[in-house]
């Protein structure tokens, strides 16, 4: 036990950890030439036991087996760095000050929690808050507020620890910052609106998460949406709902699927072993095939081969294949390839796609966004861009806000606790794609950056100091 | 010989290296005026420049060179290649300019290997066909299915398609019959979209950059006359460039000259904005400081690798004086791409290069001057090595085309331009300068008896001081990187190749310092990890930026991943070499205690 409990509080683990983190690091980098980034951040990072492929060390085409290795994953790794800094600092750096200086320096230390957890919580900044004219400095206030909380702390650490104040406040900065990320990758969420020009918007697509909707249109005054989320869609799995007057059965389930090719240009091979499908799986190829390399940035797009039955009897119904390839947000609005279908004489439209969920402020109340006019700069006498901007109409008539805004390249709007940044656009500059996230500790890393400046420099000037004067 | 005597020589001696080539050869009224040709104004590839850098840049693209080098030896500038290619001369053709190393693609092409690998346009003529059909099956593969053959062949066309539509610009359509001329104007509507250099600067009317073709055919007689009542203008300025172009064509200098003089002085009248620049750009190719100070550095080094070793203090000084006036000139080019561009110093690999090196030399001539009696001309070797090497690393990157290019939008934003990427490139070399430090103390650890135990703790101190500056500057660079990142798209921290790769160099930075901080390692432990240091900043500099390609299935052909595992395996039997055994090593610093 005091064995266990000694090793925690050497700085051998600390090296040991780190080492091990870099070649977690070092396997996840090369593991994104074959897979997309989302799979190796489960795989490698945002879990306790990764599995490291031993082919990702080796050039393909030496065709290495397929061996997974298990190897700390990244929280295991950040949890036992934590505990390792934390056992090290309690040992090692106890609080220097007594008396009336301990008192003050607790007093500072106060403070300073209390300023950082303002910057986190947006003081200072406005609730609609998108660049209007200085970019430069933007970006710069954001850091000067983290400075400010950084040197109160700073203060603090000085009355408490004395010398070893900058190795301190430089430690706790690296914990707040792994706190944050831990945080981030917990709680995060990232998701896209595409609009075209003059179109109001008011639905976000979660990139992140899938679902099956069937929509009714049979009722001529609303519509109603059933969605089976992605979870749910489990190969064999039968699907049962009281709202929906037929089953679901999965038989398939595509992580990523081709773009679909007309189903005569196949192989007679490819076209035998083919399912015989209702809908456009009946003209269209669709089949499953590996994931997108994630060092090229392209995303997935999955599919799911799907029956409806009978409810009653479980005859079929029809067999369907529903790639997001079909959803029109998904290819930037350049086709929409609605599953239509009517069962008891209700008429059903369906698409497999992006989880959908609609605009509203903390408050509760809707909002909605229109896309006035999307700009698309190139530099003269080149195809290279210059800018991207989306200048756009924000209401929210529950809030009381109606306002003209512009969200252009590294100037996002940030707005309801979601930032919306301008991400891509539609063919011929149609309209706009942005991407929208929702991340309510994205404050700490610019806390934490320079909470571990302040530190670092600090400590690094005093050495270097003590250097100077051994050296004249 | 007396010191001041010893730093005069050292001056004296840069200063003449560095004139050399910035005076233009001498022309006489009967010469066609190439000097002030050189100095006209083109926007190409989005940004305005000389016609001197645009030739320059072009032939780095197909040749790898700055000018033209015949078979007979004789030299000739860009800007004269360029104008005779651009006025159609005939003997344009034969210029021995296009590269083409791969033996397969000259097979292909039915040319021989030669010793400077460069063939002339009139060689290839008989099978471009043949090129474009191979590239445009090389196209149409995916890119991971592309082999070595397929890349070479895409990289060959794309230069020649280049060069074909920087001349299709300078076509004169005066010849062209009127019959033709619908056609011609669709073509030349092609071309534009294309990046081809616009020639015409903005007029009084009207406000764009245009290209000499389509200004030209504008002012065609056919043209004016099929268009009456269109009102197109036709442009003065094209009218005199085109007969610039015919008159240099036929080889008459008189006339080619006194339009050279109208078109100056008519766009001096008409948009004086134009030429802004022009001049400092010229004189800024011409000094090719990059270059010379490379040269310098060498010969830095090699200066202090004898006056170190055989503690010759003259020698040292006299290096350190050539160090730091060769560190000036690189200084001033530095800023005069800043001036140039408009953007913060480094903007791309090149860019990077440059700036690695010149802060690395700094270091150098800090650790010079700051701490004299320890550094006893470390810093002139770590200056002399690091700018050498970082320099010719640029010029091998100079080979895309201009090194000053406009950003993408993404990337267009000064302020994380200005921060994140300075200080993460700072945060590169002083990884580098640690690890460079720490190769000389195997160094001579190992094969000399030069590293006794007062150099081996300066030494010591001064890879432990640069490696807290290292882990410092690059953990705040790459965290700027993720704000940057968390600005742009909201993802502070995505695991993408680039921020793993920094996150790399800032891990292994802190190994090295807990490693210290716990005494695990001492002077040669700490040695070897700063040498491995080397390893990582090269992959998260380099080898992330292949792994879209390096790693796919002919990895490790293309010449950049090459020569980043020759870099790698080189430090990696420095590591070896570092790890032997301490009693075959020549220098025993503090044997008794601390040789660890």
């Amino acid at each position: 036990m005091k064995k266990i409990f000694d090793l925690f509080l050497s700085l051998k683990l600390t090296v040991i950890l780190l080492a091990l983190s870099m070649v977690l690091v070092f396997a996840g980098t090369l593991a994104q030439v074959d897979k997309g980034i989302w799979t190796v951040m489960d795989q490698y990072f945002r879990c306790i036991i990764a599995w490291i492929e031993l082919p990702v060390f080796f050039p393909r085409h030496l065709n290495i087996p397929n061996v997974r290795i298990p190897f700390p994953g990244g929280f295991l790794i950040g949890f036992l760095l934590t505990i390792n800094l934390l056992a090290v600092h309690m040992s090692n750096f106890k609080v220097l000050a007594t008396g009336g200086r301990r008192v003050a320096g607790f007093m500072v230390l106060l403070l300073g929690i209390l300023v950082t957890v303002g910057v986190m919580f947006g003081w200072g900044t406005a609730p609609v808050a998108a660049t209007e004219s200085d970019a430069f400095w933007r970006v710069f206030l954001r850091l000067g507020r983290g400075t400010l909380a950084a040197v109160v702390l700073y203060g603090a650490c000085v009355l408490l620890y004395r010398k070893r104040a900058g190795m301190v406040l430089l430690h706790g900065g690296i914990l707040f910052l792994l706190i944050g990320e831990f945080a981030t990758a917990q709680f995060a969420v990232e998701a896209r609106m595409t609009i075209k020009e003059g179109e109001t918007v008011n639905y976000l697509d979660r990139s992140q998460e899938l679902e099956l909707a069937f929509i009714e249109s049979s009722n001529s005054d609303y519509d109603k949406v059933t969605v089976l989320p992605q979870r749910m869609l489990r190969e064999g799995k039968v699907i049962e709902s009281d709202v929906l007057p037929f089953k679901v059965k999965v038989h398939r389930y595509m992580v990523n699927s081709n773009r679909p090719q007309p189903l005569e240009s196949m192989s007679e091979a490819a076209k035998a072993a083919y399912p015989q499908y209702e809908g456009y799986g009946s003209r269209l190829y669709v089949a499953e095939q590996r994931e997108v390399s994630g060092a090229t940035g392209a995303i997935n797009a999955p599919a799911v081969d799907v029956e409806l039955l009978d409810r009653n009897s479980g005859a079929s119904l029809g067999r369907y294949v529903m790639s997001l390839w079909f959803y029109p947000n998904f290819v930037n609005r350049a086709w929409d390839m609605p599953t239509n279908f009517s069962i008891d004489g209700r008429d059903f439209t369906s698409y497999f796609r992006f989880k959908r969920e609609y605009l509203a402020s903390p408050s509760g109340s809707p909002y909605s966004i229109k896309l006035l006019d999307f700009v698309h700069e190139k530099y003269e006498g080149t195809q290279m861009p210059k800018d991207f901007a989306s200048r756009i109409l924000l209401v929210n008539e529950g809030d009381d806000v109606e306002r003209e805004l512009r969200i252009w390249m590294n100037n996002p709007l940030r707005y309801a606790r979601r930032t919306f940044y301008q991400s891509g656009y539609l063919p011929d500059d149609s309209g706009t794609v942005l991407q929208v996230v929702r991340n309510d500790t994205w404050m700490i890393p610019y806390l934490a950056c320079m909470i571990v400046f302040v530190g670092m420099t600090a400590q690094f000037v005093q050495s270097l100091g003590r250097y100077l004067r051994r050296d004249a | 010989m007396p010191k001041p005597f010893i730093h005069l020589i050292a001056i004296l001696f840069a200063a003449w290296f560095f004139q050399m080539g910035v005076k233009p050869p001498e022309e006489t009224a009967a010469d066609f005026q190439l000097n002030a040709f050189a100095h006209l104004p083109v926007k190409f590839e989005g940004r305005k420049k000389p016609v001197d850098t645009m030739a320059r840049n072009l032939l780095t693209v197909l040749s790898g060179k700055q000018s033209v080098r015949a078979e007979d030896g004789t030299k000739t500038s860009a800007v004269q290649w360029l104008l005779d290619n651009m006025s159609g001369r005939p003997e344009a053709l034969d210029y021995p300019v296009i590269r083409i190393e791969n033996l397969d693609v000259l097979t292909n092409l039915g040319l021989e290997e030669r010793k400077r690998l460069r063939y002339s346009y009139r060689e290839l003529l008989p099978n471009l066909g043949r090129l474009d059909s191979a590239a445009r099956s090389a196209y149409a593969k995916q890119d991971r299915n592309r082999d070595l053959y397929d890349r070479q062949v895409i990289k060959l066309a794309n230069k020649l398609y280049l060069f074909q539509n920087v001349l299709g610009s300078f076509e004169d359509p005066s010849a062209i019959p009127a019959e033709q001329l619908m056609a011609t104007a669709q073509r030349y509507m092609r071309l534009e979209g294309m990046s081809i250099p616009l020639m015409i600067p903005p007029t009084a009317g009207n406000e764009r950059w245009r290209p000499l073709m389509s200004t030209l055919l504008a002012a065609h007689p056919a043209m004016t006359g099929a268009a009456a009542g269109h009102d197109i203008a036709v442009e003065p300025l094209a009218v005199h460039m085109g007969v610039m172009m015919g008159a240099y064509r036929e080889g008459n200098v008189d006339l080619f000259n006194s339009e050279l003089m109208e078109y100056g002085n008519l766009l001096q009248a008409e948009n004086p904005e134009a030429f802004h620049k022009m001049s400092f750009e010229v004189f800024y190719n011409r000094l090719s400081t990059f270059m010379k100070s490379a040269q310098l550095y060498l010969l830095v080094f090699v200066l202090s690798c004898f006056g170190w070793l055989f503690r010759k203090d003259g020698l040292l000084s006299a290096a350190r004086t050539l160090m730091i006036f060769a560190f000036i000139p690189h200084t001033f080019a530095i800023i005069a791409r800043v001036f140039l561009s408009g953007y913060p110093p480094v903007t791309n690999l090149y860019s990077s290069a440059i700036f690695i090196g010149w802060a690395a030399v700094g270091a150098g001539i800090v650790i010079e001057l700051g701490f004299r009696r320890r550094a006893a001309g470390i810093g002139n070797m770590v200056g002399g090595t690091a700018g050498f090497a970082t320099l010719l690393i640029a010029h091998f990157l100079a080979g895309d085309g201009d090194t000053m290019e406009q950003m993408r939008a993404v990337l267009d934003t000064r302020f994380w331009l200005a921060t994140h990427v300075i200080t993460i490139t700072l945060g590169y070399m002083a990884t580098f300068v640690s690890g460079t430090i720490a190769v000389f103390y195997v160094f001579s650890g190992l094969l000399t008896r030069r590293l006794d135990d007062e150099t081996a703790d300066g030494m010591y101190r001064m890879m432990y001081g640069t490696t807290c500056f290292a882990l410092l500057l690059s953990f705040v660079g790459t965290v700027l990187g993720g704000l940057w990142a968390d600005d742009s798209w909201g993802r502070f921290w995505g695991w993408d190749p680039k921020e793993n790769g920094a996150l790399l160099i800032v891990i292994w930075n802190a190994i090295m310092l807990h490693a210290r901080y716990g005494k695990m390692v001492q002077r040669r432990g700490f040695a070897v990890m700063a040498i491995f240091g080397n390893v990582v900043t090269a992959w998260s500099w380099f080898g992330v930026n292949q792994l879209s390609v390096g790693l796919h299935s002919y990895g490790f052909t293309d010449s950049a991943s090459f020569w980043l595992m020759i870099f790698v395996l080189s430090q990696l039997v420095f590591v070896a070499a570092g790890l032997l055994p301490v009693r075959i090593w020549r220098s025993r610093p503090g044997a008794d205690t601390a040789c660890r």
